[in-house]
């Protein structure tokens, strides 16, 4: 299989990487900053291989249920998890009618490493055993989320001052 | 996260999303937006035959972000800007998905840190 788009986003955090991996793993400290703007509320959290992850996000009357069931937990370096885009109240994976060729399972790699004090957090995003149009799907949204993107808005703002002028 | 972009999603986003990926595609819109354009005009820059720019512009009516002219000779494209604010807007969201909780998480390293100093001062 040729190699599958990804979208890569690295962040630092003036955090030793022990303190960052507990924020990343212990449900209560990860519920109080996974999300942003919303209420967080994990459901089931069995942090080893297999184990799974019940999130629901609440914004106002609005929840957004998710599945994931973590593939790697390797602390404090590496923790990785494949989530089931949208999920009904049972956690069943639905398929969304608005985005039918978006990836199904997506898997989520967070990578820690510290230097000097500084923790560093890759996080990739790739489609999970997904289909060639899921993949091009992701491949459409990467190559404006990812290293083009910044000037792929640009270029939209652009075109949205001319149309506007 | 990409279930909060969901929620404002147009049917369309696949389209679009496919659409926007191709670098010509992306450059032909930016040649529409100085103006409205013929088959001929847009191919006129590209290394492309007509009939390979009229099926590019086939897949970017298709996503709505075009919409062709009834003159039947020229039929002239014009952007639709609805369309891509739509795509525009979902990308912008999904980013900001981790950017958002990624400040949250500064405040709650700070916080953790804070305890743990508290936590010795205590002893």
């Amino acid at each position: 299989m040729s190699e599958l788009p990804k979208y890569v986003v690295d962040r630092k955090f003036e955090a030793p990487r022990e303190m960052v991996w507990r924020a990343w793993t212990e449900p209560e400290l990860l519920a109080r900053w996974y999300g942003p703007g919303v209420e967080t509320i994990i459901h089931k959290f069995d942090l080893r291989a297999d184990g799974e992850w019940l999130n629901e996000m609440k914004r106002g009357e609005y929840s957004m249920l998710s599945r994931a069931v973590f593939t790697e937990v390797s602390p404090p370096e590496r923790l990785a998890w494949r989530q089931y885009s949208s999920t009904d109240r049972n956690w069943q994976s639905i398929p969304n009618p608005q985005m039918p060729d978006w990836p199904r399972i997506m898997l989520t790699t967070v990578t820690f490493s510290e230097q000097g004090g500084v923790t560093n957090v890759r996080l990739e995003w790739a489609p999970y055993e997904a289909t060639e149009m899921e993949v091009a799907c992701f491949a459409g949204a990467v190559a404006n989320l990812g290293k083009g993107w910044e000037s792929g808005f640009a270029l939209m703002d652009q075109l949205f001052a001319e149309l506007q002028a | 996260m990409k279930q909060i972009g969901y929620a404002k999603a147009s049917p369309n986003l696949d389209a679009i999303f496919s659409a926007l990926a191709d670098p010509t595609r992306r450059a032909i819109l930016v040649r529409l937006a100085e103006g409205e354009a013929s088959v001929g005009e847009i191919a006129a820059p590209f290394s492309m035959s007509q009939p390979a720019i009229s099926k590019h512009l086939k897949v970017l009516e298709r996503a709505g972000l075009i919409v062709r002219g009834v003159d039947e000779q020229r039929r002239p494209a014009k952007l639709q800007a609805d369309a891509m604010g739509v795509a525009v807007e979902w990308l912008a969201e999904f980013e900001q998905f981790w950017d958002g909780s990624f400040d949250q998480l500064d405040s709650v390293l700070m916080q953790m840190k804070k305890s743990e100093r508290g936590e010795t001062g205590n002893e």
